[in-house]
């Protein structure tokens, strides 16, 4: 077990976690959005000093938050690369070239599905549904959603995303802290 | 939650009369209707319960129309019966075809993924799953895809080993270490198909009460290191015993074959072990009583040994003991049965005039003890191991009880788990940082080495400054008045706080009494027990398995004790020392003194069941009995005199340590009336007040309290 004090949250983000959990009547309910509190601090993924830190810092058991964590695919219990590109194979995308899509970037960049390049730049996985069907075939990379993409245009956003700022599973995971910790959009739903 | 209330239900046709809010699960089981389960069980919570849907009943309960009319509405989809409050008017009904359909259902999924290996698995013979598919599920499968495959025998530690393949995430083990435990080890990793219980980063499952997952699991997921693929159930015989590896003497099941204890599974007794085991005891007991054992007796042949029959050993060890005389001494230990001890007190005092016998091997003298048994009364201890349940708190005092007296701390758990208690510590600065009661503490303190009387001296002042009109003399005010001022931090007045809710348990160890400052803690103890009105709940902790009886027995009421007897061996005051079941050259507090008392020794007898470093150092060696060879008496730490039973025969010749005694006391002309157990036992109870309340009726069910004395005035 790993103190909290030995964890790797910043201050920022230990001002923002505790600004979560004072929203929650047991800090047990608060996993979920410390998840991707740490998430963020540990650069896009969750090792086990993340997880530990959060059974930590929430007081809850270490083998809690891990099953909460490898529950919900969208944490990441992995390294991905720093762009994580999911492509949508849902039905409307399925059905309007996803895997055309996947081939080509399978091509582009060396790898199956599931993996990541050995530079570390790119992993490539599906997704389901992202809820954009009428930009079929739909690309998530990090907290940006790319519409229309084809086997043609394929390798202009694989080049696109080359220079981009964001788009990293880190900024993904900021994206949502931000989101969510209370106070911080006002008018917006919180998660 | 049940409440007194009684409802009336129908089960299958069946009237009954049930506890409202009884689960209908247990309200069937009472009426000897079998319900299916896998999940369900009766000490863990319903929390990620009622999750494997075979208990599933159709259930009916009486609405009253607008025209006053009542009918019985059918609730339209079945019920889980682990789950099914019982309320007045439930009908309730089992066996419809809707239900056999329904669990046949069930089991087909729960054998999806089933790998169906029986004729390997452990658990066949005695699984659950294995059970209930003959009964209740289909004869063939029509499941012909692939199925989930993960490597066998995943070890979770040095104990349990995981078969993902055979889970049926019925979450009880998860739920054992979450509820009872509390370690929370287990929990469910990953979801849908890959799902699978597992402990955080894959560390060894390190818990205290890891065995007791591999009793409740339902499959054969989790299973035993050292029982795995050694014995199929059908071949083993079981045998009632009471577990000796520590003082809460556990009811437990000896599960033997061809004289071997192959495993130990717990016994359900309420009063003491619930029906959970520890897995000091688990594992501990069936390795300490294996290996390698002595069969015949020893005579030492120069530096070997030869073996030779009892006569010869017999004969020789009486001739010594009748030599010495009343310098002769005994040290026993602490898993001899109170038959053993009184005998060998008998051959002591009145064979050979000797009151030379002992059986601590710590550092606390027998006036420590004495003092204590004094101030807070000698027997039973009077909360006991059940009553922490109604205790509002309860202050444990030098004592790692998770690892001294494991299921003392399971039911302290238990009682702060539901509410009932409050869980105070004190506990040195040198303890690891995470204790296992301070996990679940209402106050945990530190005080530095050395420092529990000024704790308890701390908490005494603080609890004055709480409760200023509380009664106490001047001159316990002014005994907390003085010595280092009250620690003033938030453990401290939080404990204040408890302990100024009225009277409430104490739970001493050893440790606390077996420093050079006993009696600045026996005095700080006794006020603060004075003060919080609790002193008639003090509980004193032995460590020794039979510690509590060789007490109760007066067994070691010498004042040099095993120090003094160590001391004459050495110096020849003792020109004869007997040492039964004990092994002071590992155990003595002070190993050095021990092996050098033994080198100089004139003679030594050792009975063991094991050549120990005290036997090989020994003159003669006789053969004892384990727990599992006879039969006898153990008394627990709370005073509880229980029976356990002999199991199969004893190795070679070996005989129980009350019968070598007894056959002493007849070649010193003194014979004995005893020709088996009971009739120690007898003895005993006419002898010693203490056991004059133990009947053979109490033996055979949870066992009978010792008697306190009475006291005269």
């Amino acid at each position: 077990m790993v103190a909290a004090s030995a964890g790797r949250f910043s201050e920022a983000g230990q001002a923002q976690l505790a600004e979560i959990v004072s929203h929650y009547p047991d800090p047990g309910g608060a996993i979920l959005p410390a998840l991707w509190l740490a998430q963020r601090e540990y650069g896009g993924w969750l090792p086990a000093d993340a997880i530990a830190e959060v059974a930590a810092r929430l007081g809850r058991p270490a083998s809690e938050i891990q099953g909460v964590a490898t529950f919900y695919t969208m944490y990441n219990t992995q390294q991905r690369g720093r762009r994580h590109i999911e492509v949508c194979t849902c039905l409307t995308c399925g059905c309007l070239g996803a895997y055309e899509v996947i081939d080509r970037l399978e091509q582009i960049l060396g790898i199956h599905l599931g993996q990541t390049t050995a530079d570390g730049e790119f992993t490539l996985t599906e997704a389901e549904c992202l809820n954009y069907c009428e930009a079929a075939t739909v690309v998530q990379v990090g907290e940006r959603y790319f519409g229309g993409v084809n086997a043609e245009n394929a390798a202009d956003l694989v080049a696109r995303l080359r220079g981009s700022e964001g788009c990293t599973p880190e900024s993904l995971s900021n994206a949502i802290v931000e989101a969510i910790v209370p106070g911080r959009n006002a008018g917006a739903t919180h998660g | 939650m049940n409440d007194s209330k009684l409802v009336n239900v129908t089960i299958n046709g069946v009237p009954l009369q049930v506890p409202k809010g009884e689960r209908i699960i247990e309200s069937a089981r009472r009426a000897g209707i079998d319900i299916p389960y896998f999940c369900y069980h009766p000490r863990l919570s319903m929390e990620n319960g009622a999750n494997c849907r075979m208990c599933l009943v159709e259930m009916a309960m009486p609405r009253t129309g607008p025209d006053g009319t009542v009918t019985l509405a059918k609730h339209p989809k079945p019920q889980t019966a682990c789950s099914l409050p019982a309320d007045e008017g439930m009908v309730v009904e089992t066996e419809t075809e809707a239900i056999v359909k329904a669990r046949r259902g069930v089991l087909e999924f729960l054998l999806i993924n089933h790998p169906l290996d029986c004729p390997v698995c452990d658990r066949g013979g005695e699984c659950p799953l294995q059970n209930n598919t003959l009964h209740y599920g289909a004869g063939a499968s029509r499941y012909i895809e692939a199925k989930r495959h993960y490597p066998k025998a995943y070890p979770l530690s040095e104990h349990v080993v995981l078969d993902r393949e055979r889970c049926i995430q019925c979450a009880r083990c998860t739920r054992f270490t979450q509820d009872i435990s509390g370690d929370a080890q287990l929990d469910f990793l990953k979801r849908g198909a890959d799902t699978q219980i597992g402990t955080f980063n894959a560390a060894a499952f390190s818990s205290l009460f890891s065995g007791n997952t591999i009793e409740i699991c339902p499959v054969g997921a989790l299973t035993s290191r050292d029982y795995r693929f050694r014995a199929r159930p059908w071949d083993l015989a079981t045998q009632k015993s009471i577990c000796t590896e520590c003082s809460n003497g556990c009811s437990i099941k000896l599960d033997h074959r061809d004289g071997l204890v192959l495993r130990v599974n717990g016994r359900v007794n309420e009063a003491v072990n619930e029906e959970w085991t520890c897995d000091r005891g688990k594992f501990g007991l069936p390795a300490s009583i294996s290996g390698e054992r002595l069969t015949a007796p020893l005579l030492r042949d120069g530096d070997r040994f030869r073996e030779v029959t009892w006569d010869v050993a017999l004969g020789v060890v009486a001739e010594k003991l009748q030599a010495a005389g009343k310098q002769a001494a005994v040290l026993a230990g602490s898993k001899l049965a109170n038959e053993d001890l009184y005998a060998l007190q008998a051959l002591c005092r009145g064979g050979l005039g000797s009151v030379r016998y002992d059986y601590r091997m710590g550092t606390q003298s027998s006036e420590a003890r004495d003092a204590a048994a004094m101030l807070f009364g000698p027997n039973p201890a009077p909360t006991g191991i059940a009553g922490l349940e109604a205790s509002p708190w309860t202050l444990v005092v030098g004592s790692d009880l998770a690892v001294e007296h494991p299921i003392v701390f399971l039911r302290l758990r238990k009682s702060w788990r539901f509410g009932k208690s409050k869980a105070l510590e004190m506990v040195s600065s040198s303890a690891p940082a995470n204790t296992h009661v301070g996990a679940f503490a209402w106050s945990s303190v530190r005080y530095a080495d050395r420092g529990l009387p000024e704790s308890l001296r701390s908490a005494c002042s603080l609890l004055l400054a709480e409760m200023p009109g509380l009664t106490a003399t001047p001159e316990i005010r002014a005994w907390a008045a003085t010595g280092t001022p009250p620690a003033d931090d938030t453990a401290s007045r939080r404990m204040a706080t408890a302990l100024s809710t009225g009277p409430g348990t104490i739970l001493v160890g050893e440790g606390a009494l077996s420093g050079p400052d006993w009696r600045e803690v026996l005095v700080a103890l006794g006020h603060l027990a004075g003060l919080t009105g609790s002193t008639g709940s003090v509980n004193r902790l032995v460590s020794g398995c039979n510690d509590r009886g060789a007490e109760a027995l007066g067994f070691g009421d010498w004042q040099p004790g095993t120090a003094g007897i160590l001391a004459g061996a050495a110096s020849g005051a003792t020109p004869a020392l007997w040492i039964a079941g004990a092994d002071p050259v590992t155990q003595y507090h002070d190993p050095q003194v021990a092996i050098a008392a033994l080198e100089q020794a004139s003679f030594v007898v050792v009975s063991d069941i094991k050549l120990t470093a005290t036997a090989r150092m020994a003159d003669v060696v006789l053969p004892s009995c384990s727990v599992a060879e006879r039969d006898g008496t153990l008394t627990n730490v709370e005073g509880r005199v229980q029976r356990f039973w002999k199991a199969f025969e004893p190795r070679g010749s070996a005989s129980p340590d009350w019968l070598i005694a007894a056959r002493l006391l007849q070649r010193l002309g003194k014979p004995s009336v005893w020709f088996g157990w009971q009739d120690v036992l007898a003895d005993m109870r006419s002898h010693v007040a203490a056991f004059g309340g133990v009947s053979l009726d109490a033996l055979e069910k949870d066992g009978a309290m010792l008697v306190a004395p009475q006291v005269v005035d």
